[in-house]
C-alpha cells in the first residue's frame, strides 16, 4: 500500500433505501478492499419535509425505524465480506447532514447513487447527488 | 478481488484541478491495475468548425498536444499506461461523447470540479457539470 496524498482512508456512503444506493454500496466495497478503507453509512431522516403538525411525530418514527432497517440491512451486507462499518443516523435536511458529516469526520470520499428515491427527477441527476456535487467539500463519486 | 475500472477517463483542460484529477485517476489505476485515457478538447466554437477558415485556428492544436505530453510523463513515472487523445470541439459534449462509445469501454470518468472558468469559482464547473448530467458511467469528481 502506498501512502499517496489522495488515499481514500474514510468513505462516506449515504443511503436512502432505494436501489441506486445500494448499488453505491456495493461499489464503496469493492473501493474499500482495495484501498483498505473505512466505510461511515449515513441515513438522514429528512425534517423540512411540509408535514401534518399532528402527525408529524409518528411519521418522523416511521422514518426512523425505516432508517434504522436500512443501516442495518447495509451493515450486514457489509459484514459478509468482512468489512466493519460505522453507522450514524441523523436528522435534518438531507445535503447540509451528509455535508456537516463529511467535515466532521474527514472523509475522503463520498459515494452515492445518480438518483434516489425521488421520482420526479427520474431522467435527470437527483437533486441530494446534483447539490452535493456542487457544494461538497471533498471528492464525490456518482455511480450510475 | 479487485475493482471493475479498467480503463478510466480522465478529460484534461491542463489547469491545475485537472492535473489533481490526473493524479487520482493515476493512484486509482495502480490498485486496479487499470489503464487512463486522457482526452483534451481544444474548444472551438460551433461557427468555426464549419467556417472556411476555420483551419487555421487548429495549428494551436499544440497546446492541447503539449499537455497531453506532460501527462503522459506523469503517468509513466508511477508506471501506468496512458493513452492520449486530443479532439476539437465542444469539450462538454466531446467528453461524454467519448466516454458514451461502447467501443471505447470507459469504465470510470474522474474529472476535476473545476477547469478554466474562474468566473464561477465557487461552483461546480459547467463543463463537469455537463459531464456529470449526461455521462452513463459513474464519474468522481475531485475537489
Amino acid at each position: 500500500m502506498n501512502n499517496t496524498s489522495n488515499n481514500f482512508k474514510k468513505i462516506l456512503v449515504p443511503l436512502d433505501g432505494s436501489k441506486y444506493s445500494e448499488k453505491a454500496l456495493q461499489r464503496a466495497s469493492e473501493i474499500s478492499i482495495a484501498f483498505d478503507s473505512k466505510i461511515i453509512l449515513l441515513y438522514v431522516v429528512e425534517k423540512s419535509l411540509p408535514l401534518n403538525l399532528l402527525d408529524r411525530k409518528e411519521y418522523l418514527e416511521i422514518l426512523q425505524k425505516f432508517g434504522n432497517k436500512t443501516l442495518k440491512k447495509a451493515s450486514d451486507i457489509l459484514l459478509k465480506k468482512e468489512i466493519i462499518a460505522k453507522t450514524l443516523l441523523k436528522e435534518g435536511n438531507i445535503v447540509a447532514e451528509i455535508e456537516k458529516v463529511a467535515k466532521k469526520e474527514n472523509c475522503d470520499l463520498i459515494i452515492v447513487g445518480n438518483k434516489g428515491l425521488g421520482s420526479v427527477t427520474r431522467f435527470l441527476l437527483g437533486s441530494v447527488s446534483n447539490k452535493l456535487a456542487q457544494s461538497s467539500q471533498c471528492s464525490l463519486l456518482i455511480i450510475k | 478481488m479487485t475493482i471493475k475500472t479498467k480503463k478510466i477517463l480522465v478529460p484534461l483542460d491542463g489547469s491545475a484541478n485537472s492535473i489533481r484529477g490526473l493524479d487520482m485517476a493515476i493512484h486509482i489505476a495502480r490498485e486496479s491495475q487499470g489503464t487512463i485515457t486522457a482526452l483534451s478538447v481544444k474548444s472551438v466554437p460551433g461557427i468555426y468548425a464549419i467556417h472556411p477558415l476555420g483551419f487555421l485556428d487548429f495549428s494551436s492544436m499544440t497546446e492541447v498536444k503539449k499537455t497531453l505530453d506532460s501527462a503522459k510523463i506523469r503517468a509513466a513515472k508511477k508506471g501506468i499506461q496512458l493513452t492520449g487523445k486530443a479532439l476539437a470541439g465542444d469539450p462538454g459534449f466531446d467528453i461524454a461523447r467519448f466516454a458514451n462509445n461502447k467501443k471505447n469501454g470507459i469504465d470510470l470518468v474522474v474529472i476535476g470540479a473545476r477547469g478554466r472558468g474562474s468566473v464561477k469559482e465557487i461552483f461546480l464547473g459547467s463543463v463537469s457539470n455537463y459531464v456529470l448530467h449526461k455521462v452513463k458511467k459513474p464519474v468522481l469528481i475531485v475537489k
